[in-house]
């Protein structure tokens, strides 16, 4: 019971994680946590996006 | 409505779009911040029309006639996008300049309020503007703003004058003589004529009791701070003192309290877990996840202390003679004066920096700065700086300074080679950038740009990192016939057996282990990732000892874990430092440069002087330590030697003609 727990705290972790970047990546962000990543946004002077 | 924010460079565009709009763009008290347009919404409690109204900001520029790219895109954008309303932002307390470009502007018929921007600077030099004849003469309305204030900032008053305006005709109160574009002279005339209507117009409506030609407070820092000789000494001081506040006293502080939190959510999970769950289990969450990723995060703190010093000096305009100390230098190596821009924004994140070349107009040179701008480290190193000056040197603050300084060093000599192998070592470059006025560092601005830096560090710890640390957790769990590795055996497991191959290459550099190795390779995905696989490779659950409330005391016990010594760590630190950058920052190489050959010449380049440099430090460290050089010498040396040869026949067969080219960079 207590694998299947950690499994399921592992597994949605992991799926956050993933979807977090898969998000992203949709916006066209080319450097996830990118310093200035939030700071330029859409288009923004970063170059990131 | 769509309304476009134009002005001259440093005229307080971005924060001005940040005020109305609520958005946290980077700005910086000096030209050429923003390199590209961007959008946003006026904040509700602005915009009292109940009209949609968009925001663009524009690059600043002198001119519609665009000079540079940055300036062509503002041009583009109020000639061709049709914005409802132009909000002309004007420095206040450069009149002159600024509203060259804003009789341009109102040539174009579009509507258009002025912003007179800086305004609280007036005062201060004892100028008086009258708004309000200025704006009779122009034929616009004229609001006197101070954005980087919250309240009486004027902008209410901006946005409803704007909303006001909306589906007016403007008419312009002078019209240009129509020139030539492709004739210089001509463009020369017509310009000569509009600063003659701007001057008259200046002189009606400004009176100035400091005589300009008068030498004032921020003449005589700049004979200090800016100075040929002093210049470089007095950076070296601030940035010494930037690294010793931040990773020697309040960061270290700072950094104990978050990383006992981190320690306690770690104890809290292994009392829940600890026996209950399978090992492999157990060690990914505890060790993989919450050692790995809390390992990087507890850096946060430091980090965050450092942005916020560093946006602190950015906001003082102390970075623009930053840069006009480096422009010597750089231009005489062969780097076009705008290089700096680029390199002083990698200091954040070498990708936006790596973008910024976009401004150079030389291709050669261009190129170039965007293959050695990832030099300078960048945000995601500092985590890697401070673990080793931390753990392995007692006085923490010289190292990332020196860190800095080679990173400058190394831009220098990469510059000298490059312009040898393209051939074209005589072209010159001149940079002309307007020095913006000392003023007191705004702390909400500094904060929110800390705030903002800090957000995405943990995002990225939350993201890329946790799952790197997961990948290499369990790679070291299992070795190649998916079997559970036995405590002790990791040498056994795939992680080894994948590292152990580039641990080979490394001997000479004094770190030919494959958990060093292992951790060198991960960085290429994210530089702070050598802090979490080192994290997890030699199960360290943080970096920082929660009782000494001090960095560089919990060091003895990392330092013995990891098995090096000093020179060894300092040899890691330069060659993960000065190595390729991450993947990421490499796919902007490639978008930037527009060229394969380039790119992987970048690449091999980056990879040569790391190595290098890497291998300098580890040889000539351990000679003046222990008498004689480390392991791995003459192998070490015979290829090192082959890269320094395949440099210097590529620099032979580079030389060509002299090519004097001029640039010149507003």
């Amino acid at each position: 019971m207590a694998n299947l727990v950690v499994s399921l705290v592992l597994a949605g972790i992991f799926a956050l994680s993933v979807s977090k970047i898969v998000r992203e990546k949709k916006k066209g962000v080319k450097c996830v946590g990118c310093p200035f990543s939030h700071a330029s946004g859409k288009g923004g002077s970063c170059g990131c996006h | 409505m769509k309304i476009a924010l134009a002005g001259n460079p440093n005229s307080g565009k971005t924060t001005l779009f940040n005020a109305i709009t609520g958005r946290i763009e980077h700005v910086g008290n000096w030209a050429g911040v923003t390199v590209a347009k961007k959008e946003g919404s006026v904040k509700k409690n602005l915009n009292k029309t109940g009209v949609s109204m968009s925001v663009v900001d524009l690059p600043g520029a002198y001119s519609i006639s665009p000079f540079t790219s940055e300036e062509s895109i503002t041009s583009r954008f109020v000639i061709s996008e049709n914005p409802d309303v132009i909000i002309n932002i004007v420095d206040a307390s450069n009149l002159s300049r600024s509203l060259f470009f804003t009789t341009q502007l109102l040539e174009l018929g579009i509507p258009v309020v002025v912003a007179l921007n800086k305004s609280d600077l007036l005062g201060k030099k004892r100028t008086t503007v009258d708004s309000e004849r200025l704006s009779i003469e122009l034929g616009c309305p004229v609001i006197n703003t101070v954005s980087t204030k919250s309240r009486h900032n004027g902008l209410v008053e901006l946005i409803s004058e704007t909303a006001e305006r909306y589906g007016k005709k403007q008419l312009s109160p002078y019209r240009g003589p129509g020139a030539n574009l492709f004739d210089g002279d001509s463009v020369d005339a017509a310009d000569r004529d509009r600063f003659r209507f701007v001057n008259d117009l200046v002189s009606k409506i400004e009176t100035r009791k400091n005589p300009s030609s008068k030498q004032n407070a921020q003449d005589i820092a700049d004979r200090i701070l800016a100075d040929k000789w002093l210049g470089l000494p007095v950076f070296a001081l601030v940035m010494w003192t930037v690294f010793a506040i931040s990773q020697t006293y309040a960061g270290p502080f700072l950094a104990d309290l978050f990383v006992g939190w981190i320690d306690s959510l770690y104890s809290l999970v292994e009392g829940l877990i600890d026996g209950k769950v399978s090992p492999i289990l157990q060690s990914l969450l505890l060790d993989g996840i919450i050692g790995g990723v809390g390992a990087v995060v507890g850096f946060l703190p430091l980090i965050m202390v450092l942005f916020w010093l560093l946006a602190l000096l950015e906001d003082s305009g102390y970075m623009a003679r930053v840069a006009l100390i480096m422009d010597r230098f750089f231009k005489k190596v062969g780097l076009s004066g705008k290089s700096i821009i680029p390199m002083i924004i990698s200091t954040g994140c070498a990708i936006p920096g790596i973008m910024a070349t976009r401004t150079i107009k030389n291709e050669r040179q261009r190129r170039t700065t965007a293959m050695l701008t990832p030099f300078m480290p960048c945000g995601a190193k500092l985590p890697v700086i401070a673990l080793f000056a931390g753990v392995f040197f007692k006085d923490a603050a010289w190292v990332g300074t020196a860190m800095y300084f080679t990173g400058i060093g190394i831009i220098i000599a990469g510059s000298l080679i490059v312009v040898r192998i393209t051939g074209d070592r005589n072209a010159r470059s001149y940079f002309i950038m307007e020095l913006p006025e000392y003023r007191v560092p705004g702390l909400k601005r500094a904060t929110l740009s800390m705030i903002s830096r800090g957000k995405a560090f943990i995002i990225k710890a939350g993201t890329i990192i946790l799952l790197c640390n997961a990948v290499v957790q369990v790679m070291q769990s299992f070795n190649w016939k998916l079997q559970i590795v036995p405590e002790g055996m990791e040498n056994t497991s795939i992680l080894a057996g994948l590292a152990n191959p580039f641990a080979f290459l490394l001997i000479p550099l004094g770190f030919g282990v494959w958990q060093l190795a292992a951790a060198a390779i991960t960085g290429f995905i994210a530089k702070e990732n050598v802090v979490g696989t080192l994290a997890v490779v030699y199960g360290i659950t943080n970096f920082i000892d929660t009782e000494e409330l001090a960095l560089v005391s919990g060091g003895a016990d990392v330092a013995s874990l990891l098995g090096i010594t000093s020179v060894v760590a300092l040899s890691y630190l330069v060659f993960n430092l000065f190595t390729p950058p991450c993947f990421a920052a490499i796919g902007a190489m490639n978008a930037e440069m527009n060229s394969r050959k380039w790119l992987w010449a970048g690449i091999g380049f980056q990879l040569s002087m790391g190595y290098t440099a890497a291998f300098l430090t580890y040889q000539i460290g351990t000679f003046i330590t222990t008498g004689s050089p480390g392991s791995g010498f003459l192998p070490g040396l015979l290829f090192v030697s082959f890269l320094i040869g395949l440099i210097a026949y590529l620099m032979k067969r580079g030389e060509r003609e002299p090519e004097v080219q001029l640039q010149m960079s507003l």
